[in-house]
């Protein structure tokens, strides 16, 4: 922990190897370099506390264990899953650096501009860079087939989590959930158990994109009222959001709009950077050893496009470090 | 120096600082004003500043809950030669006047500016053909500095342009600004002149019209008294001009909806590429923003006065310009899209830019139907009516001395500043490192000296379109709550009433509750 808040931005110049994200892919990437000896390895993320977005599901009375990861047979809530990793990663000496936000990368030139209270904008270069800059929810101009005005009240997912777990704030009464995946299977979820009305979900697809025994775990806590093969849906409201058209003749009111899930990997610094980046998916161009376009360019976790779960990311991280042993090597 | 203006909300039970709420109309002052201006658009906003060069009491009475957040924030953002006006009118008048003006302009008022040119392209014969006439036309309109050039030459200048292309005409003055900065920046000098700013604040009645000092009566029952009326109020303009009896004219709203694409997207275009109009549309541009993103559009949707889909986009308009714009741009389907907005423009069947003194009663001034060359021309517009008060409603104009023209140091500094690079900001102030917005890379202490600017912005989109926090391409995934608290902490406001854009736009739902105890 010491080493997390004193945060060593030790003006350093040079890393072996650099890793951008302390999420579960970041840390699992930087447990295993550090295992094997390689430093320094500087571990940077945006946030005030390593973990990603696993961090932000607290267990709380009556919270909702989404982002579960099953653990030597033992489901556990992001922060506790977190709480591990974060056990780990203080064992090793990985130079932690927090509140630091990645502003630019240089492929060319293995280099990355960071930005943060303490120091500033300063520039590290490394033998090795790890991307593991994780996903986002796609918004709402993103998904192509939401129009309409831009009132107040449309939500992410994880503004429903920072809302109700980490404010204790419930801001919606009544939603639409846009998108069928898990990750909007968990805001219905969280906002059943926080205390909201049964949410509406709705998407392009004609069932839900969830899988059978997601969809079973997720039942226990809500059943959204599903509607299927939307062609447009349209905001309505002014202000604040009032409902969604979903055709000519049907209007679904709510008070908010929680726009869930469809990941879409954070690869825009990469692209800027000059890291071959395909269009417009936005999926990072990586060979069979887990490289990106230029040499010494790695990327772990869900940056890699898809939705993979906490410990999933995590192994995953663990993976690229072996490449990246490799590439040093 | 003038005694700066007061900035006012008429926000009732608002949780903002008290001095900010008007509780007293005594706030106002108890004399009378000389002008009161109905609507702080862009039209609103510069004359204002005009006026605020004279010796007078003047008042900006706008009905949203900040400068320019109608029409003028959802446009193209460019800043018009005229070169395709039709001739002769009152609008290619002062928007070529104006134009020639703007690099001065925007320099004074700190508005990001940029000349990036544009070029006219021709991807068939009869296209082609017509060119030559435009060229003319141009000429004509006194935009003097066009060029026709050749399909070899407009790929050079534009390789990412359709090998479809013939020909083009190049026009090198045609600009982009920033739509935001431009309202904002009139306001603050006029305030910083003297001028008081109410925001918020529906005028629904008029008093004693037939007096040489007349009352403007606002929703919450305030009587304002002032002597002449300005009404720029653009898309309300009819029905303010309904509570004089105005000279009849239609507000006829026609959409215009836009694509934004993302920053990596940016170099894809250097100028501003524009179809050649065709009889049914004047077509999809490709416009490179000052904010470093691309815009396409827009759409021309005619659509009844104070329909509620008027700021709504559509699947269909969407897909339209998107395919209309590949026509130039064959990539640009590609290119991830990161935004889409629409706006109204505020045009008038009797037609463009109707100006009429003593309409209805002495002392009133109607401005209607400033159509999308309105951000161009405002300062233009602003001086052609600060004299027709003069000459038409017997304002006396005496030049205060000692008024700014120029937008004071202490003003909002701007998104594009970016303290982050100045080493020694950033040791006297670390909040200027701390990243709050990632995507367009926006500090903690931006936001703070944002709300601390003149205007005192008290609303989540008002800080946007200061900052460009939420602008970029995640949409406020990242950063939306953590702003609302900063703007909850710094500005005392609870974090569930902050709102988007005045009342109705709370963060949080009115029903909601505080979840375990």
């Amino acid at each position: 922990m010491d080493k997390r808040t004193n945060m060593n931005l030790s003006g350093r110049k040079h890393a072996r190897v650099i890793i951008v994200g302390a999420g579960p892919a970041g840390i699992g990437a930087a447990v295993a370099l550090a295992r094997k000896g390689v430093r320094p390895v500087v571990l940077i993320d945006r946030a005030s506390n390593v973990g990603g977005i696993p961090a932000l599901c607290r267990k709380k009375p009556g919270a909702v264990p989404t982002f579960v990861s099953w653990l030597h047979g033992r489901a556990l809530v992001g922060e506790q899953f977190v709480a591990g990793l974060e056990a780990r990663l203080a064992e090793t000496d990985v130079e932690v650096w927090l509140e630091s936000l990645v502003v630019e990368i240089h492929a060319g030139e293995r280099r990355v501009t960071v930005a943060s209270r303490a120091k500033g904008k300063m520039d590290v270069s490394a033998d090795a860079v790890v991307l593991a800059c994780g996903s986002r929810e796609r918004s709402v101009a993103e998904r192509g087939w939401l129009t309409g005005s831009r009132p107040a009240r449309i939500f992410f997912t994880k503004h429903l989590f920072d809302f109700i777990d980490v404010n204790d704030i419930l801001p919606v009464s009544r939603s639409i959930i846009v998108g069928s995946d898990s990750v909007a299977y968990s805001a219905a979820a969280k906002l059943s158990v926080a205390g909201a009305g049964q949410s509406i979900m709705l998407d392009r697809r004609r069932r839900p994109q969830c899988n059978v025994f997601q969809k079973l775990y997720f039942k226990f806590w809500s059943r959204p009222k599903w509607h299927g093969s939307i062609q447009e849906a349209q905001v309505k409201g002014l202000g604040s959001v009032e409902g969604v058209k979903i055709s000519d003749k049907k209007v679904l009111t709510c008070d908010s709009l929680v726009v869930g899930g469809d990941l879409i990997p954070n690869t825009e610094l990469a692209l800027l950077g000059g890291l071959e980046v395909r269009l417009p998916s936005r999926l990072l161009e990586i060979n069979s050893a887990n490289r990106l376009s230029s040499p010494g360019w790695f990327a772990a976790g869900n940056i890699r496009g898809g939705f993979h779960g906490a410990q999933s990311c995590y192994l995953n991280g663990k993976k690229v470090a072996r490449s990246v042993l490799k590439h040093l090597a | 120096m003038p005694l700066q203006g007061k900035i006012l909300y008429d926000w009732p039970n608002a949780e903002i600082e008290e001095p900010l709420i008007l509780s007293a109309l005594g706030q106002l002052g108890t004399e009378p004003y000389d002008v009161t201006i109905v609507g702080a658009g862009v039209v609103g906003c510069a004359i204002a500043y005009d006026l605020s060069q004279y010796q007078l009491r003047v008042l900006l009475v706008e009905k949203m809950y900040d400068v320019g957040e109608g029409t003028s924030k959802g446009n193209s953002a460019i800043i018009a030669t005229g070169f395709d006006a039709t001739g002769g009118s009152l609008e290619s008048q002062l928007v070529t006047q104006a134009s020639r003006r703007w690099p001065e302009l925007a320099h004074k008022l700190k508005i990001p500016f940029k000349q990036s040119g544009a070029l006219l392209l021709a991807v068939d014969d009869e296209q082609e053909g017509k060119l030559e006439e435009i060229h003319d036309k141009s000429f004509t309109n006194g935009v003097d500095d066009v060029r026709i050039v050749n399909a070899a030459e407009a790929k050079r200048l534009e390789p990412n342009a359709s090998s479809k292309v013939r020909g083009g005409l190049l026009i090198p003055r045609e600009s982009i600004a920033d739509p935001f900065t431009t309202s904002i920046a009139f306001a603050e000098v006029a305030m910083a002149n003297g001028v008081d700013i109410l925001l918020g604040a529906h005028i629904v009645g008029l008093q004693n019209c037939q007096s040489t000092v007349k009352n403007l009566v606002t929703e919450s029952g305030y009587r304002i008294a002032t002597r002449l009326i300005v009404n720029a109020a653009g898309l309300g303009g009819r029905d303010l001009a309904d509570l004089y009896r105005g000279a009849p004219f239609d507000i006829n709203p026609r959409r215009g909806q836009f694509l934004i694409f993302d920053k990596s997207s940016h170099s894809i275009v250097r100028r501003i590429l524009v179809p050649l109009p065709t009889a049914q549309t004047k077509g999809v541009l490709i416009i490179p923003t000052i904010f470093g993103n691309l815009m396409a559009g827009p759409t021309a949707e005619d659509l009844p006065l104070g329909s509620p889909e008027a700021t709504s986009t559509t699947a269909e308009g969407l897909r339209w310009m998107l395919s209309n714009a590949s026509g130039l741009c064959p990539c640009l389907p590609k290119q991830p899209v990161i935004g889409t907005y629409a706006g109204e423009r505020c045009n008038c069947k009797q037609g463009s830019y109707l100006i009429r003194y003593n309409d209805g009663y002495p002392g009133i001034l109607t401005i209607a139907g400033i159509r999308s060359t309105g951000l161009t021309s405002a300062i233009a517009l602003a001086e052609y009516v600060t004299e027709g008060l003069g000459e038409e409603c017997d304002l006396s104009l005496d030049r205060d001395p000692d008024a700014l023209d120029s937008r004071p140091d202490g003003c909002w500094p701007g998104w594009w500043r970016k303290p982050i690079d100045d080493t020694k900001l950033v040791k006297k102030n670390p909040d200027y490192a701390d990243m709050v917005c990632f995507c367009e890379q926006i500090s903690r202490g931006e936001i703070i000296d944002a709300l601390d600017s003149m205007l005192k912005p008290r609303t989540l989109d008002a800080l946007k379109r200061r900052t460009r926090v939420s602008m970029g391409r995640c949409q406020g995934f990242e950063c939306r709550i953590r702003v609302a608290k900063i703007v909850s902490e710094h500005c005392d406001i609870p974090l569930d009433s902050t709102t988007q854009k005045g009342p109705g736009s709370e963060l949080v739902a009115p029903t909601h509750e505080a979840i375990y105890g």
